[in-house]
């Protein structure tokens, strides 16, 4: 019996080890005696279908098929019927269930009455085993008056009772404040540090160049980009303290044709300024919407000249 | 940089000053030349043409590689306001205005999105206060970079500095953008719609454009801001005319006569634009916005207004005007014609202010000084006039004087004459006073005073002179301290309580200190104010030093303003939304800096509340960037640094460092190095870093070496370190006086790729000169002066502020006279045999103390002589060379020698009998010269006439065009080639007019066809060796500097 436990067995603990050994629990032998009972069944529907014997690895693999089929039956069974907000499930779910998993419901009465079939003996009756209870510590809290007496009780008084540490967290500001300057500072001297170790460096003493060292100036090949745009870190502030920012900032990264016309937020305020504005507006028609720009117009095709 | 050229960002665009479109294009380049202009150009597939008029279309070409982008622009324009910008822009259509388009660098998008969405609010501006539609159909602004100048105005289109752009965290930078953008869509309306007639209405053009910009400032900025700005302006217009000689806005040029000069201080003509010096002409277009105000006082807005109107709508009748090109002179201004038309409009008669202000240099310097007569109840004004130094004239006429009483603020206009100085004006107020009773301001709000501190006997709170600024005018005025705080306590006008701030600080008293502190504390007033009462304060506390009592100045009042509650040692973490309170966050520090203990140092207290609000700073929560702020904190550490004590001239190590230096060098340090990881915006920190350094180094605090700032400086860093490390640089050059960094400095000024940076280099050589006149200096020598006669004469031609530039810096270095350093001439006696007589040869004769004594006509020479030969030299010349035979050699020698730059991009400027300047393209791959005139000429049509009859044979547009073919076939053959910008325009400005031929180009002109002369003119040619590279060095040059007849 090498691995009779599977976890359709609804998460129940099954501390079955490989090997021969004898089950001792209750538990154990509750499923041990189910088992067996499925090992007899499909040795009978081997018979059945005309076999003599079989190796005792097939018998195995087909209990597990069957184990898993029916399983997966109660388990969908009941949540169909949890599913109507009942508890008991009835025939109909299983007849769901069954059309569900793809099995023909109406194959299944004349299966039941075919000839040859075997009549097999009950499992024995055991006992469900019980579920050792947790380690209870402390009263559990009587419901208050405002809560119905059906519903579950409070938990274990460990799950939610405060207790307290130690050391209060520092919340001083003054002390916050001096943290988190001369953790940045620190941070900071330590990268540069290492940046200027492993990098060129310039240096103001000519006869120290540790002490206070340079990281070497390096010309840029587009020098204007990292001079104007925000450094990725302002980037990150400014959708931390504005969200409305945001748009302006991650919308237009890599256009490929590099145009855009932005006409999503003020169009609505455009109406009135734009008739105003008529002077510029030669050609623009204060109703419509649609942007009439020379540059945002598609390039013609060259004209086909005919070669005289 | 690897990519195409459209991932490289390469781009081109047209640049230059005034006009210099002939660079690029063979054409008629005046602004009075007016014509029609159809555009194409024909780019890459990747890259946009961005031109002057509407985009037509655009076209494949036949391969599809190619697109032709066909412009027409059917306003006439002259062709000096064609531009032109190629590359991979990205494009910004205005949400607001669908006809305006914006274009920027790829990757920039966001920035131009922000820095655009304030545009529309200019156009409505300009147009409700002309009452005038935007004259052309679409508006263009181009952001680029390395720009020639921040702003450039052409007809339907702006360039701007790619610098300009910012994002919605940054602060100060923003009313700076908005500034250019304004000042560009004036330009608009004056400068592009409406061009000049000659260079001598320049200032008209320039006057109205910054004049109705200043209407924009007061608009959107406040009149505070206006009124500061105004008086900035005024200022530094008044500094440069009395330190320079004056400042022409309407030269009138008699006859062509050299002693007719009106300019004859200035040791550059004014005659042409392209010879003037960059600072005067920045000072010339102050000076022509404020007179323009001038204007406005005398005969109101409204009028003023109006003449703008009548100016754009005859403008705009003429340009619709197709096919009567006669019409169209009425797009052009003139000094007549706007004089006339404020004359009929108002009605009201300026001759006598135009005369003043136009016709004539200099300003106005008063000194006035007061007595109070208390039995008469007078009050006795004396106001006296300098009008003999340099730059100063003589004011006759009304000026009003502003009196507070304690009754109220009573106006008086005195009438300055000839020879009155005395003026007594009746008081209003009895000096007994009511002490219940509210003082009434000018503005009709009535405040409690404490008037404890008046003179009991008198009734006289303060005394403004000429408080509505209408004379351009310097005013030293002398009244009691208590006045002065009094004025900077109740006076409403930002102007006064400037005025009042400056004076306090010859009051170093604790009455002061009080003005100030409350000053400072007033949340209504003025930020400007606030911030330059700081300085004040910090003046005041270092005179004050022995007596002063309590913590240093402002520190209480910073940690009461920005410092936590709780904890006044730490600042708050950062929150900028109220911009005033952040421009005092940002000044007071900097200020606080310069205080200095009984032992002339910074108090460690400061130092040490410094390094704390570095170390606390926290800008984590903050919406807006805080570079600036910590740029300045950087400033006010520089600030605190005093000279250090040093024992017998010890070498700087760092063992004898001082602690407290210490604190700030690593201070320093991490900043540089973070800005390498974490760069800010425009890399204030690093430009605040450099200058720190170089502070540390001047002091003695460091060794004082150049190599840091010079690889700071190298082509690829951002714009504003390289200048910040090129200004160190000329200051080491100065104070260690090193000929090798000086030499390492001019070899940039010739081959830089950025021509700004070029132009600044001798900018700040010439601010902070090495040595001057007058000063011994073993920089002085032979070779130097050889280098810069040679920057100036030649190889510059094609950057004319740059040649202005060599100018200016040889003039600072040398004066008007021979160089010390060189030989004496060996010409003792000068023959003129044209004028028969002999002169000792000036050269010879030391220059005396002060340009001003040197003889006018040498100094005008010598202004000549810098850009253009003129004619009287050359008959000298060619009859002292045939009379002795040494100077042909000498002559020779020097056209011999190699020039500094190819001839090909200079063009070889000279001055003809007709007193026209001739210009000569001479293609690269033609040999063919074409000569243009260039002068910004009256008659236009007389002239053409004049030169078709010179014709040999006269060159039909059809000639032309195919010109312009010839020198589009490299681009065919090679097209990336002309990009080779690697990522910059790199090329751009030893080049820039060849690239541009190589976009294929046609230009029809509607109605004007342009005439050309092409021919072979020997004649000309044996003359250029004249035109140029005549050295003072050389010890026979017969064309030294102050050569006179």
């Amino acid at each position: 019996m090498p691995r009779p436990g599977s976890s359709e067995r609804g998460g129940a603990v099954c501390p079955q080890r490989s090997g021969s050994k004898q089950p001792t629990t209750p538990a154990d032998n509750y499923y041990l005696a189910r088992r067996r009972t499925l090992q007899v069944v499909v040795s009978s529907l081997l018979t059945e279908a005309g076999f003599e014997s079989a190796e005792k690895a097939a018998v195995e693999t087909l209990t597990e098929m069957l184990q898993s089929y029916i399983s997966e039956i109660g388990r969908s069974a009941k949540s169909y019927c949890e599913h109507t907000a009942r508890t008991q499930p009835t025939l109909s779910d299983i007849v769901v269930t069954l059309v569900e998993m793809g099995f023909n419901v109406e194959t299944l009465p004349a299966y039941a009455k075919r000839s040859q079939r075997m009549v097999i003996t009950a499992p024995p009756v055991t006992n469900q085993p019980v579920t050792p209870k947790a380690l209870t510590a402390g009263q559990n809290k009587p419901h208050p008056s405002h809560i119905p007496g059906h519903f579950p009780e409070f938990p274990d008084p460990h799950t939610y009772i405060k207790t307290p540490t130690y050391r209060e967290p520092v919340s001083d500001y003054q002390v916050l404040r001096e943290k988190a300057a001369s953790q940045r500072r620190d941070v900071e001297r330590a990268l540069t540090r290492f940046m200027a170790k492993t990098g060129e460096t310039q240096s103001l003493f000519k006869d120290d160049v540790s002490t206070f060292p340079l990281i070497a100036a390096r010309p840029f090949t587009v020098p204007y980009l990292t001079a104007l745009l925000p450094s990725e870190l302002e980037m990150q502030q400014m959708e931390e303290t504005d969200s409305s920012e945001q748009d302006d900032q991650t919308d237009t990264e890599n256009l490929p044709l590099h145009m855009s016309t932005d006409d999503s937020g003020p169009e609505k305020e455009n109406a009135s300024v734009l008739q105003q504005n008529t002077s510029l507006s030669g050609s623009r028609n204060g109703e419509e919407n649609v942007i009439d720009n020379p540059y945002l117009r598609p390039v013609k095709k060259p004209k086909i000249r005919r070669k005289k | 940089m690897e990519g195409s050229m459209a991932e490289r960002g390469a781009h081109v665009f047209s640049c230059g000053y005034q006009n210099s479109t002939r660079f690029w294009f063979p054409c008629v380049d005046s602004y009075s030349e007016l014509c029609t202009w159809k555009l194409e150009y024909t780019v890459d597939a990747a890259m946009v043409a961005v031109s002057n008029g509407d985009l037509v279309e655009t076209v494949y070409t036949h391969d599809m590689r190619k697109k032709t982008f066909h412009y027409m622009l059917t306003i006439p324009t002259a062709a000096s306001n064609i531009s032109l910008a190629i590359g991979p822009f990205e494009i910004l259509v205005d949400p607001y205005m669908h006809e305006v388009t914006h274009f920027c660098l790829p990757q920039l998008l966001p920035l131009l999105k922000h820095t655009t969405s304030y545009l529309h609010e200019v156009f409505e501006f300009y147009e409700e206060i002309l009452t005038c539609r935007y004259p052309y159909s679409c508006f263009k602004t181009v952001f680029i970079d390395e720009a020639y100048v921040e702003v450039a105005a052409y007809a339907s289109m702006s360039i701007f500095s790619t610098n300009l752009l910012h994002s919605a965290m940054i602060i100060d930078e923003t009313p700076l953008t908005r500034r250019c953008l304004a000042q560009a869509l004036a330009q608009q309306f004056f400068g592009c719609f409406i061009s000049r007639m000659s260079w001598s209405d320049e200032w008209v053009l320039k006057g109205i454009s910054g004049y109705i910009y200043g209407l924009w400032m007061k608009k959107t900025f406040g009149v505070n801001e206006y009124r500061h700005w105004i008086k900035q302006e005024l200022d530094q217009i008044v500094a440069y005319e009395l330190k320079t000689g004056g400042v022409l806005l309407h030269p009138i040029f008699g006859g062509g006569k050299e002693k007719d000069n009106p300019a004859s201080h200035l040791h550059f003509s004014i005659k042409h634009p392209h010879t003037l010096s960059w600072e005067y002409y920045t000072m010339f277009q102050c000076k022509a916005h404020l007179v323009m105000r001038l204007i406005e006082n005398r005969i109101s807005m409204e009028f003023m207004l109006q003449v703008f109107n009548k100016l754009l709508s005859l403008a705009s009748t003429a340009s619709s005007q197709k096919f009567q090109s006669h019409m169209w002179s009425q797009m052009l201004v003139s000094t007549s014609g706007f004089l006339k038309s404020i004359s009929n409009v108002s009605g009201k008669d300026i001759q006598p202010l135009i005369k003043q202000w136009v016709d004539q240099s200099g300003v106005v310097k008063f000194y006035g000084s007061f007595a109070f007569n208390r039995k008469r109840n007078v009050l006795e004004l004396e106001i006296k006039q300098d009008y003999t130094s340099p730059g100063t004239q003589k004011y006759v006429g009304p000026l009003k004087v502003t009196v507070q009483e304690l009754d109220g603020s009573f106006n008086h206009t005195l009438q300055i004459e000839e020879n009155s100085l005395k003026h007594d004006i009746p008081c209003h107020s009895k000096s007994r006073r009511n002490k219940k009773k509210k003082i009434p301001l000018m503005n009709g709000e009535e405040v409690d005073m404490d008037l404890s501190a008046m003179d009991a006997d008198s009734p006289l709170l303060w005394i403004r002179i000429d408080p509505d600024m209408s004379v351009l005018r310097k005013v030293e005025f002398e009244q009691s301290d208590f006045m002065w705080q009094y004025q900077l306590r109740y006076e409403r006008d930002v102007v006064a309580q400037e005025e009042a701030i400056l004076a306090l600080e010859k009051f170093p008293t604790p009455a002061s200190r009080l003005a100030l502190t409350d000053i400072l504390e007033q949340e209504q007033c003025f930020y400007r104010v606030r911030m330059l009462a700081c300085f004040c304060l910090a003046k005041i506390a270092n005179s004050m030093v022995s007596t002063w009592t309590g913590p240093p100045a402002m520190k209480s009042l910073f940690t009461r303003m920005f410092c936590c509650k709780s904890c006044p040692n730490i600042v708050k973490t950062n929150n900028f939304m109220n911009f005033q309170s952040y421009f005092l966050q940002k000044t007071m520090p900097v200020a606080m800096a310069l205080l200095r203990d009984v032992h002339n140092l910074c108090p460690k207290e400061v130092l040490m509340f410094i390094l704390d609000l570095i170390k606390y700073n926290d800008n984590r929560k903050n919406k807006f960037s805080d570079n600036y702020y910590r740029a300045e904190l950087i400033d006010a550490l520089a600030n605190s640094v005093t000279p250090a004590v040093s024992v017998n001239n010890e070498v700087r190590t760092l063992d004898n460092l001082n602690p407290d230096v210490r604190l700030i060098l690593e201070e320093i340090t991490r900043f540089l190095n973070m800005e390498k990881l974490l760069p800010s915006y425009r890399h204030t920190i690093t430009v605040s870093c450099l200058k720190a350094i170089r502070v540390l180094q001047k002091n003695g605090h460091v060794p004082s070496d150049p190599a840091l700032f010079k690889s700071y400086a190298e082509y690829g860093h951002f714009v504003d370190v390289r200048i910040a490390a090129l200004e160190a640089v000329v200051d080491y050059t100065k104070v260690d006086r090193s000929y090798e960094e000086l030499q390492w400095l001019l070899t940039m000024v010739q081959n830089d790729p950025v021509p700004y940076i070029r132009h600044k280099i001798l900018d700040m050589l010439t601010k902070n000169p090495p040595f001057t006149k007058n000063m011994e200096s073993p920089l002085c020598n032979e070779a130097l002066v050889d280098q810069l006669w040679k920057l100036m004469n030649s190889g510059t031609s094609h950057d004319w502020r740059l040649r202005c530039g060599a100018v200016d810096l040889y003039f600072t270095l040398f004066g008007l006279s021979r160089p010390s350093c060189l030989p004496l001439p060996e010409l003792g006696l000068v023959l003129n045999l044209k004028e028969k007589k002999a002169v000792l040869n000036p050269t010879i004769i030391p220059e005396s103390v002060g340009n001003t004594q040197e003889p006018v006509n040498s100094t005008n020479n010598h202004g000549q002589s810098v850009g253009f030969q003129n004619t009287e030299d050359d008959h000298l010349v060619k009859e002292t060379a045939s009379s002795i035979s040494g100077h042909q050699q000498g002559v020779k020698r020097k056209a011999d020698m190699p020039l500094g730059s190819p001839l090909e991009p200079g063009q070889i400027l000279e001055k003809n009998e007709d007193s026209k300047v001739k210009l000569k393209i001479r293609f690269s791959n033609s040999q063919e010269e074409e000569e243009i005139d260039m002068d910004t000429v009256h008659d236009s049509q007389a002239f053409i006439y004049h030169h078709l009859n010179m014709l040999e044979r006269p060159s039909t547009p059809g000639k032309e065009q195919s010109s312009g073919e010839i020198n589009m076939h490299p681009v065919s053959t090679a097209p990336l080639s002309v990009f080779s910008k690697e990522s910059n325009s790199s090329k751009h400005s030893d080049h820039h007019h060849h690239h541009h031929h190589e976009h294929k180009k046609k230009k029809k002109k509607h109605k004007h066809k342009h005439k050309h002369k092409h021919k072979h003119d020997s004649k000309e040619k044996e003359k250029d060796p004249f035109a140029f590279s005549n050295s003072p060095a050389s010890a026979r040059s017969i064309r030294s500097p102050s050569l006179s007849d």
